[in-house]
């Protein structure tokens, strides 16, 4: 993975009980705090926004030096608590795919819309796919957002009546206005 | 003096003693009056010392180590009063006290990764990084002085302990109990211990050794770990972890 050796793995991924879902409480909660701040600074520094939780793709919840990996039922278990504080979505009911959400929908909605402000967009509109890979955005954490979150993001704006989205006939077609 | 016979014999030996406990009495008196004399002449001319040497005193844990020392040795203690020549021109006290409520923010601030028990040396470097590079050097000495004046704050909180040949400050409640004194002791070594290694030891039931190991447990000292080879629980101790988050 591109910079991986740039990434500063906090030292408790060297421990390996980290990688055994503890079973007192306050120990799995401490346990929890710690990895759900890891998966959200691992995602944010490479850019990832969806995890397949039984796919090893997602290489942070192993760590081989150590001979450890994080089971499936920890993995969901520390996913569902990013879930109850806005952090993430199930994106399907057998809970396979996790949307993660380092900024929350919120958060994006908000740094969208100051970024129409800040470009003088008001009144125009843009295709939606613009917002995460036109050439204004390149360099910004805009870049490459995905559109599970770049659309609920804008539904947003929409219902805080920041934004109009106008469907076309395909995805490419999609465009937004704001207000 | 000659040896009566008889009740006036009796007299004079019974006079004879009485005179002699009087005159030991005096003896002792006047013996206690100059070893009180030597004492506030010892007590005054380290005072005159601390003065001279304050700063010494202020910068390096040796010295002030030595100082320490030298009061105890004729039962002088600089930390027990805020009131006086300690306390006002030397300013000891407030160095511990200062210390002291280092060390607890320090127990506080490190209680995530150690579980309430953290060991001596890496206190002493999380306080000494703490305090700057400008400040004065701490000593392990001057930790385990100032545990002594906030032992006082909790119920068996800020104890230290001493396991194997390690010391520890416990900074939650709770004795820490002989047996789990024993299990850190076994596991000091690498960090960990599988309960078929604990029941090894004599003495270590199966029901001792669970009980020992579960408590442990649930109290947050040990963590577990299903996934080491040959498939045995291993439970491992953070306090006992090199790298602590610090």
């Amino acid at each position: 993975m591109d910079g991986a050796s740039a990434f500063p793995y906090p030292s408790f991924f060297s421990f390996p009980p980290y990688f055994t879902l503890q079973p007192v409480k306050e120990t799995r909660d401490k346990q929890s705090t710690l990895w759900g701040e890891l998966i959200l600074s691992f995602c944010k520094h490479f850019k990832i926004f969806i995890i397949a939780v039984e796919e090893d793709s997602f290489t942070l919840f192993c760590n081989p030096s150590i001979n450890r990996k994080l089971n499936l039922e920890a993995r969901r278990s520390f996913l569902d608590d990013l879930v109850k504080e806005g952090n993430a979505l199930w994106l399907d009911a057998s809970h396979q795919k996790c949307l993660i959400l380092w900024k929350k929908v919120q958060e994006w909605a908000s740094l969208i819309h100051s970024f129409a402000k800040t470009y003088g967009l008001s009144d125009f509109v843009m295709s939606v796919e613009e917002l995460s890979s036109g050439d204004d955005v390149r360099g910004t954490d805009l870049q490459g957002l995905h559109r599970e979150i770049l659309i609920r993001a804008l539904k947003l704006l929409e219902s805080q009546g920041k934004a109009k989205l106008f469907q076309g006939a395909t995805p490419d077609e999609e465009g937004v206005k704001f207000i | 003096m000659r040896r009566g016979v008889g009740i006036s014999g009796l007299q004079h030996v019974a006079a004879a003693n009485d005179n002699y406990k009087k005159i030991g009495n005096e003896v002792k008196q006047s013996n206690l009056q100059s070893m009180k004399n030597q004492m506030e002449l010892f007590r005054s001319k380290l005072e005159e010392f601390a003065l001279k040497h304050k700063n010494e005193i202020r910068k390096d844990p040796e010295f002030r180590a030595r100082f320490h020392q030298m009061c105890a040795n004729i039962g002088v203690d600089p930390l027990a009063s805020n009131k006086g020549v300690w306390a006002k021109t030397l300013g000891i006290g407030d160095f511990y006290y200062e210390l002291g409520v280092q060390i607890v923010e320090a127990c506080w601030a490190t209680r995530e990764s150690s579980g309430g028990l953290i060991e001596l040396t890496v206190l002493l470097r999380y306080i000494n990084r703490r305090r700057g590079k400008l400040a004065d050097p701490v000593s392990e000495d001057d930790v385990i002085r100032a545990m002594k004046k906030i032992r006082v704050l909790g119920n068996g909180q800020f104890e230290i302990v001493t396991i194997g040949k390690q010391q520890y400050i416990r900074s939650v409640p709770g004795e820490l109990s002989m047996d789990s004194n024993k299990i850190l002791e076994q596991a000091q070594v690498k960090g960990f211990v599988s309960k078929s290694e604990v029941v090894k030891v004599p003495g270590w039931s199966n029901a001792r050794t669970d009980a020992a190991l579960e408590g442990m447990v649930k109290q947050g000292l040990a963590w577990v770990d299903d996934q080491a080879p040959g498939g045995e629980r291993l439970y491992w101790f953070p306090c006992l972890a090199v790298n602590q988050q610090s």
